[in-house]
């Protein structure tokens, strides 16, 4: 929600302002983000009333964090483009556990188990219910709306995931060290978040210079 | 039965979940890197006063008009070994150690599982689906939830006394054991468990599940207080996903050592309830059926003229469905029918106990991800007893975690 209400405030900005002909100056913004609090994987409810211990599954990476820009610059609400991504069910997980994307992407929910899963939503950007489907199946969803989604499986409930659709393109997922890179951004004075698996959040001011990278990390507690 | 606090629960619930989103915990509470695993439930459910006493599961409990906590907890010592256990309070007042239980998996890698304790029912697939969002309506299915006329602690002298009893199994007396009146016993119990050692395995899309108790379908127990263990085996397949077929049976003594000391020193003092069951589901999309037949026989001594001179029969059958049609919408409905077998009286030939019918619909909407409001309406028929026909309006708001 808060990602919805920062984009929001983002286009009323960028709507005042003048777009300049061709491209403008541009830097990129990298560095590493420090995700400092325990984190514990979600586990299957007590299956008490179960004849059999139920199966292994793969462990969500939840360490994932998601750098953007806060307040986006001139622009970048008109680089739209149709996109397509993929959130996998693999193993009673879903792989990545967290997706970041830009509005108008249609994201693939393929099913990779031998077992059913029923991906829905019910978060106000985006409510869905793609129903049961097999191995081998894919269904797909369209997701206009900028804002945080949560995705789950009415099947297994310990299923859970991150969509977070944007209405620009200045945003990057961490990779395994924590590190990110986001490149093309007009040089100006931005506040840039750090969010990390729902409500931990980290906020900073850069200012990125007409030309070159600047490096700014973040600590997640 | 507190109908303001489940009134103010439900108010709570729905009033917290619609303003927050998806903020209430969903998740388990784990300690020890995942070793100790906590989940839990509350459902609040609220319905006119069950004239009838067709919902009731025990005396003074009817299960439309409850409120019910859970708390269910595993500790994995290893790979090999985990403990379960379960707690549940009814009406803010009834605290029942519902489950307590080892889990044994002596090879990981291989699909053999061994429980002992107080261990989940073997037989059917409803105590698989009895819990949360895994039941689409508020009611029970009749086979595991309507009590018969039939006890475990005293029997009829003859078949007129049991004649008599029709459609008030909620409170049925006899005159031989324990005289007082009390509520009778359904076909499968899914309000308690029983106690003694599981075995499962499988193959494919085959399972295989033995289990030896101390108590049997009708009236589970902790310790065995009549020397008649309880044989229960279940199998399930599944040919394709989502397609399940299960197949159940079980054979145990449920009398109480009361009633067989209560009767007189002969040779034939067995009370034996014998059960079968079929069970389907299949789910597609958003659609899910399921069908679920239980065959319950209970045999009881020979006794006075008109004597009771076969074992007294009850088959339960029904199918239900769920469809959601909108994300976080669903309706439901469940068709079901609970027969006997005839016994001959002096003055008539009828049912032993009263027939019963009911239809229930109904539907959820999820407030989150766990939290759902539900209501529905049940037509409930019964060929005797006090009440023949009733409708009952009921709704439930439910959370879990």
């Amino acid at each position: 929600m808060r990602v919805f209400i920062a984009i929001l405030v983002g286009a009323l900005g960028v709507a005042s302002m003048t777009v300049a002909a061709g491209p403008p100056p541009a830097g990129s913004l990298r560095g590493r983000v420090d995700v400092r609090r325990n984190i514990t994987p979600t586990e299957r409810r007590p299956d008490v009333n179960d004849l059999r211990a139920a199966g292994g599954r793969e462990l969500p990476d939840r360490r994932r964090a998601v750098v953007y820009l806060e307040t986006a610059p001139g622009g970048a609400f008109e680089e739209r483009e149709g996109q397509r991504a993929r959130m996998d069910q693999r193993n009673e997980t879903f792989i990545p556990h967290v997706l970041a994307i830009t509005a108008g992407t249609v994201v693939d929910f393929p099913n990779n188990d031998g077992t059913y899963h029923n991906v829905f939503s019910l978060s106000k950007p985006k409510r869905f219910d793609l129903g049961r489907y097999a191995r081998g199946r894919s269904k797909s969803v369209r997701f206009d709306r900028p804002g945080i989604i949560r995705v789950f499986c009415d099947i297994h409930s310990h299923m859970s995931a991150f969509i977070l659709v944007f209405s620009h393109r200045y945003f990057a997922t961490t990779d395994a060290e924590g590190r990110y890179r986001i490149d093309r951004i007009p040089s100006g004075t931005y506040s840039v978040v750090a969010w990390q698996d729902g409500a931990n959040r980290d906020t900073r001011t850069v200012t990125i210079p007409e030309s070159g990278s600047v490096e700014l990390d973040f600590v997640v507690q | 039965m507190n109908l303001r606090a489940a009134f103010l629960l439900l108010a709570w619930c729905s009033g917290t979940s619609a303003a927050v989103g998806q903020s209430l915990p969903s998740e388990p509470v784990t300690f020890g890197g995942g070793r100790v695993v906590i989940g839990g439930d509350a459902a609040a459910s609220i319905a006119p006063a069950d004239t009838g006493f067709f919902n009731y599961s025990d005396y003074e409990h009817s299960t439309l008009r409850q409120i019910r906590f859970g708390v269910s907890g595993s500790v994995r010592a290893n790979d090999r070994l985990s403990v379960l256990g379960e707690v549940r309070v009814d009406n803010l007042r009834d605290v029942t150690p519902f489950a307590l239980y080892a889990r044994v998996r002596p090879f990981p890698s291989r699909r053999l599982d061994i429980q002992i304790g107080r261990i989940p029912p073997t037989f059917g697939s409803f105590a698989r689906h009895a819990y949360s969002n895994d039941n689409p309506l508020i009611g029970y299915p009749l086979a595991y939830q309507y009590l018969t006329s039939l006890r475990a602690d005293s029997v009829p002298r003859n078949a007129d006394e049991l004649l008599f009893m029709r459609g008030r199994g909620w409170l049925s007396n006899f005159s031989v054991g324990n005289r007082a009146p009390d509520r009778g016993l359904p076909l499968v119990t899914a309000f308690s468990w029983d106690t003694g050692v599981q075995v499962t395995t499988g193959w494919r899309s085959l399972d295989v599940t033995g289990a030896v108790t101390n108590g049997s379908l009708s009236n589970p127990r902790v310790s065995d207080d009549n020397s008649g263990k309880q044989i229960i085996g279940r199998v399930t397949l599944t040919p394709v996903v989502g397609l399940v077929l299960g197949g159940s049976a079980a054979r145990g003594q449920y009398a109480e050592r009361s009633l067989i000391d209560a009767l007189p020193a002969s040779p034939d003092r067995r009370f034996i309830q014998r059960a079968f069951g079929a069970d389907l589901e299949y789910s597609r999309d958003h659609w899910m059926v399921r069908a679920d037949t239980v065959m319950s026989e209970w045999r009881i001594p020979a006794a006075g003229a008109p004597v009771i001179d076969r074992p007294l029969r009850a088959v339960a059958v029904s199918v239900e469905g769920r469809y959601a049609f909108l994300p976080g919408v669903y309706a439901a409905a469940r068709g079901e029918h609970l027969a006997f077998n005839r016994i001959v009286g002096t003055a008539r030939v009828a049912e032993w106990d009263a027939p019963v019918s009911r239809v229930e619909v109904g539907g959820g909407y999820y407030l989150q991800r766990n939290v759902v409001a539900r209501m529905s309406v049940q037509f409930n028929h019964r060929d005797g007893g006090l009440v023949h026909n009733l409708v009952l309006p009921a709704v439930q708001i439910l959370y879990w975690f």
